[in-house]
């Protein structure tokens, strides 16, 4: 009996592991959308979306236009989740690679999609319903979203960085214009500092702010064309050294190991710091701030440009990207179309702030805030990133050796001769760096 | 602090107070009073401040050491403007569910260990040490890949069981040691009494051990209660988040909504805080010589 | 199937076969198999598989790329190749550059930790230990830090440190000394780290030390006092072998927490100014999570640590037990 009762367990969890293991039946559609396309009111089931976008500030403008989505195809259900951002790329990752537990749709930096694509996660866009109207998409976004030429998402917000700053205290420091390139900066920054006490311009030292000062000497992370890794090279060095210049003349406040940005930007919303780089996202967090009770007040140009006289800002942003192996493709792609239609994405820009990525969206309405049309007067000038696979993980290496440099306690060119070797070793293993 | 022996003798040569053995003179227990107060004051200053942050509203947090402006807003703003409530269930559920099954695995493996030398146990030993040293963060994907072909994805059940995989094995080798203290004679006179060896265990042994359970049911609560790695991972739909997933969106890279944050953490400490409460004066007695004698 | 031949005594009946032995031990212990199967069921599942499958991916070159997945209905097979031994040798030989400097930092950081939590929680338990006013109170004080969860505290402490609106630096300021930063300067970071798991660890060797301490019979403290021994040598020759059983667990069990202690390193230190101060869990945590996840490189770390931990674990109680056999 007592033999039978470890038996009858047995065989027990056995069962259960069996009927556990059943598989998925079922082959689903080859995704290319043509449901979707032609009879899109037919199209039903559930789709997952994955949000990254801010809880607090971002996340009910896109619940809303879920529920919207809803009442216009009341067959299709979306599920709707918010991630946290500092989560979402790893946790998409593990949920892909298993075939389990993956959303159908991802809102997707655009820093991640190549590395996705490349490993076989997302689905090939091109020709498909989601990206509607291809040739209204504004060009820096639309390559921001390609891998291999083809296209593995639909943009959905674009964004780039721009130079905040505080219109009173430039005026009360005597500062008439916005400085237009970084000697600049230098000046006005001493002249803030002489005449209101505040400081001058807050750099943080995360990698992707760094990319203002290679742009403005014409350089570049990497050269994908030639595969070279650029960062080391004589012109690179010039930007970055530019930067440790503005904080070691006092232009820029040291920033803190930890926290050091969330600090400056703190001071900068309450007018005890003149400037910042910054883009879009940051305006909300800012327009809270004392010294920004009266919107007018902030000013925004495009970013100072360097010793070339070229002024460079890398394009950011998000993508709705598909999961290779989702079990609706129609309805994923209704529900991508929809978000990056003009009419919502106008929704989203004049209730949260970001920046469509639609030509046909940047209405006057959306132009009317000064922000908006700020930003989108930078992004006339701003890069898109090098598309490939290893694009975001690039700034991982690079934050190491940045912050260092930037908090003065490593040597430009031994941090940037450092960064290009860890790349060169471990990501772009096939790349020459350049001296 | 020695007493004097032949106490009677050296009051004859002056008038010394004598002391009873073993007590204290008033600058000696000065000094102990200062060091403790001292010592608890650095234990619970970083809770009592997290508490005063969190009352100053959005910004109070620039200004650490003002005294003014206390509000009730961050705690408004995070139980209703955020699925905060949801989360606390979850949590809760996940951190009660994982507390039981751990205090009913741990203890039965302990018992059997402590008392049944059966072949294998003393490898089994050896086996709850080493799991715990083996890094978590490695194990994720591959327990993802079991957890999907197991169907438990995404579900309460899927963390309890990974949580005791967590928090088992600490708890089983601290009660092997703890069951090793109570007297043989207990369970030999329940036989005799005409019970089985389960029966024994249950009315006779389980009461007796009631510190050493206590310490591991707080453990495994706090264990699951404070968890964020593999809750973050398992769990993908909002109503399933537990709060270490959704206080993440809160506190990132790029932001810092103090304020906020402090009030959340205060409104999470306090469950534990709660169980510590109950759990507290079984903490000493639990973690007595035999239970940490390994 | 042997018979004893020994001259002495009767003949012992011949040996059962193996297949009765295990019969007989089966129906002996059975129960006692069945108390401990959920949790060697449990651990196989959930920590045994993962860790063999770590071992095996530790002679490959997986990683995301070439290892085996199921996207939807499509199943991509694995294409990784044995290499043996190769990244061992990579990373023990210095190759690949960054075991021996985090493994440096780890051992001083595992050493700082588990004494500053040893003599605290000593010291802290032998105050606690004698009869006075709010020794209740006191005690649930100085247990409070047990109850507040790691990363909780751990973000708390991050805004105390924290360089320009930080508590500590605000009294700092009072004082007329300029703003340290905590967490971003090298040798500081490391302090701060330390002190922050020093505050979350001292409550449980508190209370374990203050359990030995009252388990110690008085008879001991009462004889010795009478053969007229000073306090100090009352403590060294009664209180500490005393607490020898409890002592040797507490800081076993602390090397092996502190040395995989991935929340306080992790979350503490922003993601940029961390390098210096990656132990070796943190930094295999990296290789698992970062580009394309080297699920090979993090496994190796993995059973490197596991190595170590467990050498660690084998010398030491070999060497409590000659202890205990020399006394």
């Amino acid at each position: 009996m007592r033999r039978g009762i470890l038996a009858v367990v047995a065989v027990g969890a056995l069962t259960l592991g069996a009927a556990a293991c059943g598989g998925d039946g079922g082959g689903g559609d080859k995704g290319s959308g043509s449901k979707a396309a032609k009879e899109p009111g037919s199209v039903s089931g559930t789709v997952t979306w994955w949000d990254t976008s801010d809880a607090t500030n971002e996340a009910p403008t896109y619940r809303s236009l879920v529920s919207a989505f809803e009442k216009k195809y009341p067959k299709i259900k979306v599920d709707y989740v918010n991630v946290p951002f500092d989560q979402a790329q790893q946790k998409f990752k593990t949920a892909a690679q298993s075939g389990r537990g993956a959303p159908d749709v991802l809102r997707s930096d655009v820093g991640w999609t190549p590395g996705f694509a490349q490993l076989g996660y997302l689905k090939d866009l091109t020709g498909t319903p989601a990206l509607g109207e291809s040739g209204d998409f504004l060009e820096g976004p639309l390559k921001n979203a390609a891998y291999d030429g083809k296209t593995y998402g639909a943009p959905q917000v674009t964004d780039a960085l721009g130079l905040m700053y505080n219109k009173a205290l430039l005026k009360r420091a005597g500062v008439a214009e916005p400085p237009a390139n970084w000697q600049e900066v230098k000046a006005a920054a001493a002249k803030i500092k002489e005449r209101t006490g505040a400081g001058g311009i807050g750099l943080n030292p995360d990698g992707y702010y760094a990319l203002p000062f290679l742009y403005g000497e014409k350089s570049d992370l990497v050269d994908v064309a030639a595969k070279k890794i650029t960062i080391a090279d004589a012109a690179s060095r010039k930007g970055i050294e530019t930067a440790v210049d503005l904080v070691r003349s006092g232009a820029a406040p040291k920033p803190a190991g930890t926290d050091g940005y969330n600090n400056l930007k703190t001071d900068f919303k309450n007018g005890r710091l003149a400037m910042l780089i910054d883009g879009p996202w940051a305006t909300k967090e800012i327009f809270g701030g004392s010294a920004f009770r009266d919107r007018a007040n902030l000013g925004i140009a495009p970013v100072p440009a360097g010793s070339t006289g070229v002024a460079g800002s890398p394009v950011g942003g998000h993508n709705l990207v598909v999961y290779a192996g989702s079990k609706n493709f129609d309805a994923a792609y209704l529900l991508v179309k929809y978000l990056t239609d003009a009419a919502q994405q106008e929704t989203a820009a004049t209730a949260v702030g970001v920046l469509p990525t639609r030509t046909s969206a940047y209405t006057k309405g959306v132009l009317a805030d000064p922000v908006r049309a700020a930003y989108h007067r930078a992004l006339a000038t701003a890069r898109p990133r090098p598309a490939i696979p290893q694009g975001g993980d690039l700034f991982t290496d690079w934050l190491q050796h940045y912050t260092k440099i930037l908090t003065l306690k490593e040597d430009p060119r031994a941090g940037l001769d450092a960064t290009a070797k860890a790349w060169r070793t471990t990501l772009l293993k096939d790349y020459e760096i350049q001296k | 602090m020695s007493a004097r022996p032949g106490g009677r003798a050296v009051r004859a040569q002056a008038p010394r107070t004598v002391r009873a053995r073993g007590a204290r003179s008033r600058g000696a227990s000065v000094a102990l009073h200062a060091t403790l107060i001292a010592a608890a004051l650095i234990a619970a200053f970083p809770v009592l401040f997290v508490v005063f942050v969190s009352l100053r509203g959005r910004d109070g947090w620039q200004e650490p050491t003002r005294f003014v402006g206390f509000t009730l807003a961050n705690y408004g703003h995070v139980l209703a403007h955020t699925e905060f409530v949801v989360w606390f269930g979850n949590s809760v559920l996940v951190a009660l569910g994982a507390t039981a099954l751990g205090v009913l695995v741990a203890a039965s493996a302990g018992y059997a260990v402590s008392r049944l030398r059966f072949p294998g146990h003393r490898p089994l030993m050896w086996t709850f040490l080493v799991v715990q040293m083996f890094p978590m963060a490695v194990l994720i994907v591959p327990l993802y890949n079991i957890l999907g072909t197991l169907g438990l994805l995404d579900s309460y059940p899927g963390l309890i069981v990974t949580y005791c995989s967590i928090s088992v094995p600490f708890c089983a080798w601290m009660l092997k040691g703890y069951f090793d203290t109570i007297p043989v004679e207990i369970d030999e006179a329940g036989r005799v009494d005409g019970l089985t060896p389960f029966g024994s265990f249950w009315r006779l042994i389980v009461p007796l051990a009631r510190p050493g359970l206590a310490v591991t049911a707080f453990y495994s609560f706090i264990t699951a209660w404070g968890e964020v790695a593999f809750a973050t991972q398992f769990m993908s739909s909002e109503r399933r988040y537990t709060l270490a997933v959704g206080l993440q969106t809160f506190v990132g890279q790029q932001k810092a909504e103090w304020g906020l944050m402090t009030a959340a953490a205060v409104l999470i400490t306090v469950p534990a805080g709660f169980v510590f409460f109950l759990a507290q004066r079984h903490l000493v007695a639990g973690l007595t010589a035999g239970g940490t004698k390994g | 199937m042997t018979t004893a031949v020994s001259g002495t005594g009767p003949p012992r009946p011949a040996r059962p076969g193996p297949f009765r032995r295990l019969r007989r031990s089966f129906d002996a212990y059975w129960y006692a198999w069945a108390m401990v199967l959920p949790v060697v069921v449990v651990l196989a599942v959930l920590v045994g598989y993962p860790l063999g499958r770590g071992i095996f991916l530790s002679f490959t070159d997986a990683n995301e790329a070439n290892v085996a997945r199921t996207i939807g209905v499509n199943h991509i097979p694995a294409t990784y190749e044995f290499v043996g031994l190769d990244n061992y040798w990579k990373v023990l030989s210095g190759q690949e550059g960054h075991f021996y400097g985090r493994l440096a930092w780890t051992v001083v950081w595992t050493g700082s930790c588990v004494f500053f939590h040893y003599t605290i929680g000593l010291g802290l338990a032998l105050l606690l230990n004698r009869r006075m006013r709010f020794r209740g109170l006191y005690r649930v004080l100085l247990i409070l830090p047990w109850a507040v969860p790691a990363f909780v505290a751990t973000f708390s402490w991050r805004l105390m440190f924290n360089e320009k609106y930080g508590v500590l630096n605000a009294v700092l300021d009072r004082f007329g000394v300029g703003a340290v930063d905590w967490l971003g300067d090298g040798p500081l970071q490391k302090m701060s780290a330390v002190a922050v798991n020093v505050w979350l660890g001292v409550p449980f060797m508190m209370v374990a030390i203050l359990g030995g301490l009252q388990a110690i019979p008085s008879e001991l403290h009462e004889a010795a006092e009478m053969d007229g021994a000073t306090p100090w040598q009352r403590f060294r020759h009664v209180t500490l072998p005393g607490l020898r059983p409890v002592s040797r667990t507490v800081i076993l069990l602390g090397v092996i927490w502190t040395f995989n202690m991935f929340q306080v390193i992790y979350l503490l230190i922003g993601q940029g100014a961390s390098s210096e101060s990656e132990i070796l869990v943190t930094y295999s945590y990296r290789l698992a999570f970062q580009g394309v996840r080297d699920y090979a490189g993090s496994a190796t770390y993995g059973i490197l640590i596991l190595s170590l931990l467990l050498v660690f674990a084998v010398f030491y109680r070999r060497l409590l037990t000659r202890q205990e056999a020399a006394r």
